[in-house]
């Protein structure tokens, strides 16, 4: 009889419930975007960020005196391009998300005045890991913001060339052009590069030609050999400890110091490239790596609130919903209770009703926020949302709960209803 | 021992005395009616009787308890074991047949039975209406549900406040048929009423005024025919 109580509450005020379902429902597909989008939030803002450029940079030992002093490697670097691999097998190698090496070259472009700055570098590259994983990544990655005109060179072909906008000016160069490189004196044997693009980076890399590892590994005769690599990894924000690792990671008890090297602080990333690179020195680049941590945290505690908010909002209307329903309903619970229904059973199927529409509208809510998530996903970072499953309980409890505490007054106010008030219309 | 034993209640709203110092009896098997004016205090009463309301003063004695000092939890389940209501409207839930609207009324008090439900039914001429909503019934029809709900759980009192107040004079005469029945087979019955031709029927009419039992009449005719 109950259930017969119920299902004819439910299918045969369908509008009603529908309206509250519908309610429960909006709420739940703004809490699943929100949650979705606050735990997706954190890959999306650092890819976004990324795109500002690497955040750290690492030397060779001997070159970073010179570095630090005058600001160029002259190209006598010795880290060692199979090495780099290994990047991705330190502690925090999930952080890392991109790199790139380089070797730089001083070359003459025949037919054109003056000496060049070539830089090898992988344009894109596919990395098979010592993990047995496999990574692409190169500068088409981490230069994502520079404007090209033409095209961004294939991985694989040992021929291109891109060449900075300055640079291009300067030796008359266009997309397509066929030039002929060689070192220095003349005396090298030169090399015929195509230019596939022509970028602006408004930096100083626009004086730079970049070119394959390979080609300028051969030109400098230093095979294997690279100058210099820029990494860009994810970090966490500095704090004290962090600040005192950066300066000496020695000055750390054992306890701090476990702390630090398990955090992915820029510093104990810094500590880890260094021990898994031979005879290097890796620093920050620091505004980038400290705004990164803190802009994600703001953005994620702000779409905390806007969830919490929207939940509030929804609860109210909820609230409202039933309250105005259990109104309606006075006579009819009035009638319930003259015929003896005490208030526990009278609550009982209230709140049945109630829970099988928010259930109903729980689920609806949940799969319309996947489509909002993947909406805001598109026009906010132009990347789908990845889901997560964890999302699913999260949102069953804040519909259960909402639910319930929306539907207190109403309770409240049906159980003080008296059945000689409502029956005889006063 | 009455049934019923009205012992000088009083109920009043800030200055409104609806009912003064009352007293009455009922007997077990009396078919009573209640007439006044309107604003007499003829619903108050009923309210009083029926456990849905307390009396400010006095005692309301039914079937040996005493129920002006009861809690209302008690109340309630006083209600659902001992008296049948009819109301001048026809409370029935919207969303449910003629048929669940009765047997709700069997589950709050004990177990819902289909066919008894549907003999109640039977009993007032609506068997073959048995799945079709309130709103699919004529008022008379859903007045007749009202009563064969009313009587589901057996009742040791039938309170009716003016039954036939909203029905033609056809509907009327069916509803009293089920009322005289419901004598004849020994339930106790309080009607409030307007019509004095409904009024007639009973034993003993009590008539209230400003709250007080104005005068009682007996019905003669009725209690001789009560006899036969
Ligand atoms: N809950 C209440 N609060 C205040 N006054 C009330 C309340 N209930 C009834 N009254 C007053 O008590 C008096 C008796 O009301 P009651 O409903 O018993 O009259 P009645 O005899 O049933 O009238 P009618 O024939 O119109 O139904 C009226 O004056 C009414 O205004
Ligand atoms: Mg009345």
């Amino acid at each position: 009889m109950f259930l017969r109580l119920v299902k004819g509450a439910l299918f045969r005020q369908k509008k009603k419930m529908l309206m509250i379902a519908f309610t429960i429902a909006l709420g739940a597909s703004l809490a699943t975007a929100m949650l979705n989008v606050m735990l997706d939030v954190g890959d999306k803002v650092n890819r976004e960020l990324k795109t500002y450029g690497a955040n750290i940079n690492v030397l060779p030992k001997e070159v970073s005196l010179l570095d630090d002093l005058y600001g160029v490697s002259d190209g006598s670097g010795v880290l060692s391009e199979s090495e780099l691999g290994s990047l991705k097998t330190i502690f925090w190698a999930f952080n890392i998300v991109d790199f790139a090496p380089y070797l730089n070259v001083k070359a003459r472009i025949s037919g054109r005045d003056g000496e060049f700055r070539l830089v090898g570098t992988w344009f894109a590259n596919h990395l098979e890991l010592p993990t047995g994983e496999a990574l692409d990544t190169g500068i088409n990655n981490m230069k994502s913001w520079w404007s090209v005109e033409g095209e961004w060179p294939a991985g694989d072909d040992a021929s291109a060339a891109m060449a900075g906008s300055i640079a291009a000016e300067r030796a008359g160069l266009a997309v397509g052009d066929v030039i002929s490189v060689s070192t220095g004196g003349g005396n090298g044997e030169s090399v015929s590069l195509t230019i596939k693009g022509i970028f602006a980076a408004g930096s100083d890399e626009d004086e730079r030609i970049y070119v394959p590892l390979s080609v300028a590994q051969g030109m400098a005769k230093r095979p294997g050999a690279v100058s210099s690599v820029e990494v860009s990894a994810l970090t966490t924000p500095d704090n004290e400890l962090s600040r005192r690792a950066a300066q000496n990671p020695k000055s750390l008890s054992v306890k701090e110091w476990e702390t630090w090297y398990c955090t992915a602080y820029v510093s104990a990333i810094c500590y880890q490239i260094e021990e898994v690179l031979t005879d290097s020195v890796a620093k920050p680049i620091r505004q980038v790596a400290e705004s990164e941590g803190a802009i994600l945290e703001k953005t994620q505690l702000l779409m905390l609130l806007i969830t919490i908010l929207s939940l509030a909002g929804a609860a109210l209307g909820i609230s409202n919903l039933v309250t105005a329903g259990v109104m309606e309903r006075s006579r009819e619970i009035g009638l319930l209770k003259a015929l003896g229904a005490g208030n526990a059973p009278v609550s009982r199927l209230i709140l049945t009703e109630i829970l099988i529409t928010g259930v109903v509208g729980g689920v609806a809510g949940y799969f319309a926020g996947l489509g909002f998530a993947q909406i805001i996903g598109q026009t906010v970072f132009g990347a789908a949302i990845n889901i997560k499953p964890m999302v699913i309980p999260l949102v069953a409890i804040l519909v259960f709960l909402v639910t319930l505490v929306g539907s207190v007054p109403s309770i409240r106010l049906l159980l003080s209803l008296r059945p000689a008030e409502v029956l005889h219309g006063r | 021992m009455a049934l019923l034993d009205i012992k000088g209640i009083s109920k009043i709203y800030g200055s409104v005395k609806a009912l003064q110092n009352i007293d009455l009896a009922v007997e077990q098997g009396e078919w009573l009616s209640i007439m006044g004016p309107s604003g007499s205090g003829k619903t108050t009463m009923m309210n009083i009787i029926g456990c849905m309301d307390k009396p400010t003063d006095g005692k309301v004695i039914l079937d040996g308890i005493d129920i002006s000092a009861e809690s209302a939890r008690n109340l309630t389940a006083i209600r659902r074991d001992k008296i049948g209501l009819i109301f001048q409207q026809f409370h029935l839930i919207s969303y449910l047949t003629a048929l669940e609207n009765i047997m709700v009324a069997q589950y709050y008090h004990s177990m819902p039975d289909e066919k008894e439900a549907l003999q109640a039914l039977d009993r007032v001429g609506l068997l073959e209406r048995a799945k079709h909503l309130p709103s699919q019934l004529s008022g008379g029809e859903q007045q007749r549900v009202c009563i064969a709900r009313a009587l589901i759980n057996y009742p040791m009192l039938v309170l009716a406040d003016e039954p036939t107040g909203n029905l033609d004079e056809v509907n009327e005469g069916i509803v009293m048929d089920i009322f005289r029945q419901l004598h004849s087979e020994g339930s106790t019955v309080v009607v409030v009423t307007h019509d004095p031709e409904v009024a007639e029927e009973a034993q003993r009419t009590v008539i209230l005024e400003h709250g007080r039992i104005a005068r009682i009449t007996y019905n003669v005719g009725r209690e001789s025919r009560k006899g036969e």
